[in-house]
Parts: C-alpha cells; structure tokens; sequence
C-alpha cells in the first residue's frame, strides 16, 4: 500500500523516470511502426498472391492434360470446395502495334468470369469508363466558346465513353462498339506493367492516354505436341484488342502476364477438342472411317475452399480426389498440386526471412531498452538511498523496498508503452498522410511509389503483434527494474542513516 | 519519576559491534550491558564516533551485532524471522534521527500515516489519518499538513519525524540527537515535548552529546571506548 503510494509520488516528482519512460515510448513506437509497415507489406503480397492464383492450384507440363471437367466435377462434390476453375498457361510474343513493341510474355487462356470465382480477377481490373471521362473533362472547352457543331461532338464522345463498360470488356472479352474491327473478333486483357509505355506519376497513378488500350495487338504462340517437342505445326498467330489492363501488385506477374479468352488460346496451342481420323485415303488424302473424339486440354485447374475451411485440408482434399481420379485413369499427364502459398514462396518467403529478421533486431533494441531503464533505475535508487533507509527503520521489508522499485519500473513500462501504441498508432494509420505533408513541406518522398510497386505505403496494425510488443516493452522495463530493485533491498539501512 | 517500580522492558548484553575497514578492525562496541524499565527515560552520552548511533541502530533491530543479544520483553529480536523483526522495528520501535529523515516526495501528513501503511501495522485508513492529523495538532503542526518537507523548517521537521515515529503508539521511542541539528530556542521546544511525552509514560532512549540534554533523562549512562559507563 505504501509501495503504491510511493509509486505515484515518485513518478509526479521525478525528472528521471519520463526518461525512462520516453525511452520505452520511443522503442515501443519504433518496433510497432516497422513491424506493421513490414507486415502490411507482407499483407499485400499475400493478397495479390491469392488474387491471382486462387487457394490450390492442381497444373500439368505445357502439354496440359485432358479431363479436366471430371475432376472439376469430383471436386465440387466434396463439401470443402467453393468453385474450380480450368485454365491453359503457355508463353508466347506480344506486339503492341500502337507502342511498336515487341516481348516474350505469359500467356494465360481463362473464362474470365469463372476465373473470378476463384481469384480476384475482376477487382485487378484497372481502367475504368471513369478514366476515359476525365481526359474528356479536361479536353472539353470552357463553355461558351464552342459552336453547336463541337459541342455536338463532345456531347457524342462522352456518351461513348460512358457505354465504354470496361468492366464488362474485361469480363467477356467482347470489344467495345467503338474499337470494333471487322478482323477481330475477341480483347485480351495485359498486365498493367506489360507495355512500358505505361508509367507512373509521382502519385504512383498511371495514364490512361499512355495506354495502347482499345488498339489491337498481335500474340503468338507455339504449339507442343503432347510428347512435349514442337509440331511441325508453324507458330500460331492472332489478333486481339486490348481492351482492359489489370494490376495485381505483383510487379513480376503484371509485367508478363496477359489474359486471353480459353477457347481461342486452345485453338491456337491446338489443345481444343475436335475429332481426328486415323486413317486417310492414301488416293485422295480424305480422311476414311469414323472420326474419334479427342478431349480439350488445359494446364492447371484452380481450386477454391469453402469460406473458412484452412488452406491444408482444402488441399488434403484435393490431393484425395485428385487420387481417386487418376487411380482410375491412369493416361492421364503427370499432375502436381500446390497451395498459393507454396506457389509464391520465393518472393513471400524473402519478405517473411526479412520480417524474421527484424524480430532479432527488436530483440536487440529491447536489451537496449532493458539496459537504458537499468541505468535509470540505478541511478533512482542512489538518489533514494536515504529514504531506503529511513523507509527500512520504520518496518518496511526487503521484499517491499524490491516491490517499490518494481512496481516503479512497471508503472514506467506501462506508461511508456501505452504512449508508445498510441505514438505508432497515430503515425501507422496515417502514414500516407504524413507523407503527403512531408512531401509539400519539403519535397521528400519516403516511398517512391514510381520505385515501389505499391502506390500507397501499405501498413496495419496486428492487434496480436502489438499485444505482444507492448507486453515485451512493460516486460522489459520490469527486467530492467530488478537489478536495481534488489541493490535497494540488499542495501544496509544504517548505512543510509547515518548521514546527512 | 518513580520507574523503578516498572518492568524491564529492554535489555542489551554483551552487545559486540565490530567494523572491518581495508584490513583494519574497528571495535566500536566491545560489550554493552544495558537495562531500560517501562516508562524510563535513559540518556546515552558519548564523544563523536564513540558509537552511540551504532548502538540504538543495534537496539532499534536496524542493524546486526557482533556479538551478544538484545532483548525486548524477555525475546532476543535477533533471533527473530525476518518479518517479525521489520514488525519490530514497525510497531514496537520509533526511531527520532538528527536529519528527521523525512520523504522528500510526501507531505507533512503522509509522511506520518506512511509508518501506518507499511504491513505490521494494524491501524486501519481512517484511523491512521486521524492519528495522524491528531498527533500532528498535539505537535502544533496542523497548519502544515500538506506541506512537503523542503517548504519546512528544521524544528517543524523533527515535529512531523516525531508524529510519524509514535503513530503506530510504540512501547519504546529511540531518539538519535534529536536536537542535533537544531538552534537552542527550537531545541528547547522539542525538549518540551519529550518532556511531555515521558510524563504520558513513554519509554525513551535518547542518544546525546550535550550534558543539558541528558540531565532531563531519569537516568545517564556514557559510552566510552565501546562499554557503558554510568
Ligand atoms: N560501516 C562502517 N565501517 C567502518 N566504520 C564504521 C562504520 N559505521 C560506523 N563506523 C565507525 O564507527 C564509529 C562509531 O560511529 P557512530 O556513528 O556510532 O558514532 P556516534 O557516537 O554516533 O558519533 P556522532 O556523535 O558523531 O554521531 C565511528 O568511528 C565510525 O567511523
Ligand atoms: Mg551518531
């Protein structure tokens, strides 16, 4: 009780202890803010890791494997599985013919609307009628100065642009009625970093009149036979329009992916279904007899757990189902499964060894942290020497003077945390903010979105982690306390008493 | 005062206290033989350094002699549990020093009710504090109650060390030269109240120098190279 009373006055009174405090402040706020930057980074990346890949991915070599609508069948029956979706993965040239550029890029066939049941296809989209109704805003002329003629005109565009819906393009792949050409029948959808055309502002925005979208572009891609070696068919070539880019936040994915309607890229791989003759009139070169059937291939079949129902089991599933089905279809192309995490591990795990990282570097900062209150608190105690004393000849125990210093140490690490949370918390969720103003005030810019591939600086607060930092900092105060705790409880009370 | 009618409450013998400073062995105390009755008022004489302090330290349990024993109603308070003997110096002991020894950080009033707080003491909240601004108004201090130490002065400090040393109503109250520091008009004025004090039947041991000081005690003992003399 005196302990508590003690506690109080001496953290009103003292100078020493706001040190104290202030230090545990500081490093408290310091881990909290990089531990959450570091984790919200780590956050996005999951996330654009599963927007694209779905939770279990079940794929083949680039000769794909046929059979794909049983197993998807088989699947869906399992009370696990939200959605499956097919899609073929090949490598081929993109040429931009607006950019007059040419490079190797990812070439992804996919139904996109079953493909957002499975990803976040859809919300990666980036254009927006919207875009296309700003750079209007900006073109269109005071009013008052235009004839009736242009107006007309611009009256025109902006209806046109308001039916652009390229959403809906990137959904189906069906060409807006103003980029339609009599040659082309169907859009594809490219990474936003794919043409490099495309760049950045300051504000990590990116320009829709930079885009080649709307034009058309030229994919080609190469047929494999089954066994795996080129056909002597020659390279498969078409034409597309672009019409909608995505950005998923992986730089390494938006700049080599491309998005193509399935049926076409299958056509073209030569992987669709269709019947084949054997045998051919060697006369007439006809085929002669009954055509088989030959099924279409695709090279990965994406799978989606039911809501809540963890990544492990979802793909214990699978890989059960996946067994059952080749058990009894045993010409079937050699299969893999992969979770997403598994799927992105290099560039997840790169982040996560950093964040690992880290956490021995906070360890070190807590010694610290520990090591600063110890001084403090040694000091403390030697001021107070001769209240120990005075303390002790009017009964107070060894254990209790030790209790004073503690608790002493305690109230410092709490208080000094808890400005700490709120220090970090105030900078963490206004981090973008912050940075704005730094940026008029001074005209630095922490986070370069044109560098980082993120336009905002992610960020967030884990309640699990800031629980534990906190604890750590209040545990780490007390640490710090007990040696001086104990050098005021061993203390000779007579010692302290006899002078002044 | 007629004490020799009264019990003994206090009894030291053979009390050894021996100091090792870089080799060298000092013999502050080399066998003290003391007897204090209930309600006497005994004045411990010596020169600087002779050792009194040591030894009401010794009697007070605030210290460990060499050898001997110090006896509080027929118990040795060296043979004590820790707990007991914090008790000890909590409820039966008040110690009075010559720099009062206040908390700087503490008003007048809590530096009294502190010596309540501390466990051993079986004052309740309420009746700690009553006591205490009680004593505190007994001592003509109760227009100070909420000062803190550094806005008193040298007299009015002794007064508040004096209230804390007899809150938890000690049998015994051991006084280091409580005048020691203190002008000959303000000196007298705590005289006054030992005075006072010891015709309410308080038990004292004063520790003192000053030969005008001990001739108020019932009785004087001088120390002088490490034994009592009387
Ligand atoms: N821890 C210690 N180590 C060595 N010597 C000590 C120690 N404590 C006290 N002494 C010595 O013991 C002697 C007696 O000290 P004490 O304080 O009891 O004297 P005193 O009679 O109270 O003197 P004063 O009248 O000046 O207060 C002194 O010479 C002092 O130097
Ligand atoms: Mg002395």
């Amino acid at each position: 009780m005196y302990i508590a009373l003690l506690i109080t006055k001496y953290l009103k009174r003292k100078l020493a202890p706001m040190f104290a405090a202030l230090a545990v402040t500081l490093c408290t706020a310091m881990v909290i803010i990089v531990i959450s930057v570091m984790g919200g980074f780590l956050n996005m990346m999951r996330q654009a890791a599963q927007t694209l890949t779905g939770q279990v991915t079940i794929f083949s070599g680039p000769t794909g494997f046929a059979g794909h609508q049983e197993i998807a069948k088989r699947l869906l029956a399992e009370p696990d599985i939200e959605a499956t979706v097919p899609l073929l993965r090949s490598y081929g040239l993109i040429n931009i013919k607006i950019h007059e550029t040419t490079r190797t890029v990812e070439v992804v066939g996919i139904e996109p609307a079953s493909f957002n049941t499975v990803t976040s296809y859809e919300s990666s989209l980036y254009w927006t009628n919207q875009h296309f109704l700003d750079i209007w805003k900006k073109q269109y002329p005071a009013s008052g100065e235009m004839s009736p003629t242009l107006k007309q005109r611009f009256d025109d565009i902006k209806k046109q642009y308001e039916n652009l819906n390229l959403d809906e393009a990137g959904m189906t792949f069906k060409i807006p009625s103003i980029w339609e050409d009599e040659q082309i029948k169907e859009g594809c959808v490219l990474g936003i970093a794919v043409d490099q055309w495309n760049t950045r502002d300051t504000e990590g925005k990116y320009n829709v009149s930079n885009s080649a979208i709307g034009t058309p572009v030229i994919i080609t891609v190469l047929p494999l036979t089954l066994g795996g070696s080129f056909q002597s068919l020659s390279p498969a070539k078409a034409q597309f329009t672009l019409v909608n880019e995505f950005k998923s936040g992986l730089y390494d994915i938006d700049a080599n992916r491309i998005y193509v309607p399935m049926a076409q890229l299958q056509k073209m791989l030569d992987m669709d279904r269709k019947e084949v003759w054997e045998n051919f009139d060697p006369a007439t070169g006809e085929p002669v007899g009954k055509p088989t059937i030959r099924s279409d291939r695709v090279s990965e079949l994406m799978v989606k757990g039911k809501e809540g129902v963890p990544l492990a089991q979802v793909k214990a599933t699978v890989e059960r189902v996946l067994q059952g089905y080749l058990n009894e279809h045993t010409d079937t192309a050699s299969l893999w499964i992969q979770t997403w995490e598994e799927r992105h591990s290099t560039l997840l795990g790169a982040v996560e060894r950093e964040k690992g990282m880290l956490t021995i570097l906070f360890a070190i900062i807590s010694l610290v942290a520990v090591v600063m209150i110890a001084v403090i608190f040694y000091m403390i105690v030697q001021q107070k020497t001769k209240d120990i004393g005075t303390l002790r000849a009017i009964g107070a125990s060894r254990k209790g003077i030790a209790g004073i210093f503690l608790g002493y140490g305690l109230a410092v690490g709490v208080i000094g945390s808890m400005l700490g949370l709120a220090l970090a918390a105030s900078i963490v969720l206004n981090l973008n903010e912050i940075q704005d103003l730094l940026y008029q005030w001074f005209g630095f810019k922490m986070w370069n979105p044109q560098i980082y591939y993120f336009d905002r600086i992610p960020s967030e607060l884990d309640r699990m982690e800031v629980t534990i930092i906190v604890f750590c900092a209040i545990l780490s105060s007390v640490i710090g306390a007990i040696v001086p705790a104990i050098r005021a409880a061993i203390q000779d009370p007579v010692e302290s008493l006899r002078y002044e | 005062m007629t004490a020799t009618a009264q019990k003994t409450l206090l009894v030291s013998t053979d009390l050894h206290k021996t100091y090792r400073t870089g080799g060298e062995i000092l013999e502050i105390l080399q066998g003290v033989d003391l007897k204090v009755k209930q309600g006497e008022w005994l004045a411990i004489l010596g020169a600087s350094g002779s050792g009194k302090s040591t030894l009401l330290h010794l009697l007070g349990g605030l210290d460990r002699p060499s050898k001997g024993n110090v006896q509080y109603n027929n118990q040795d308070i060296y043979k004590l549990s820790r707990k007991a003997i914090n008790q000890y110096r909590n409820r039966d002991v008040g110690f009075v020093f010559q720099f009062y020894h206040l908390l700087p950080e503490l008003t007048a009033l809590e530096n009294v009710t502190i010596a309540g707080m501390i466990s051993g003491s079986t004052l309740s909240a309420t009746d700690r504090k009553k006591r205490a601004e009680m004593l505190l108004d007994q001592l003509g201090m109760s227009h100070r109650l909420k000062h803190r130490p550094n806005k008193l002065s040298g007299g009015e400090r002794q007064r508040v060390a004096i209230a804390r040393a007899l809150l938890n109503e000690p049998d015994l109250l051991l006084a280091d030269e409580p005048t020691g520091n203190l002008d000959a008009d303000t000196g007298q004025q705590i005289l006054d109240l030992f005075i006072e004090l010891h015709k309410q039947g308080q038990t004292i041991v004063m520790v003192t120098h000053d030969q005008k000081v001990a001739d108020l005690a019932d009785r004087q003992v001088l120390l002088e190279r490490g034994v009592l003399k009387k």
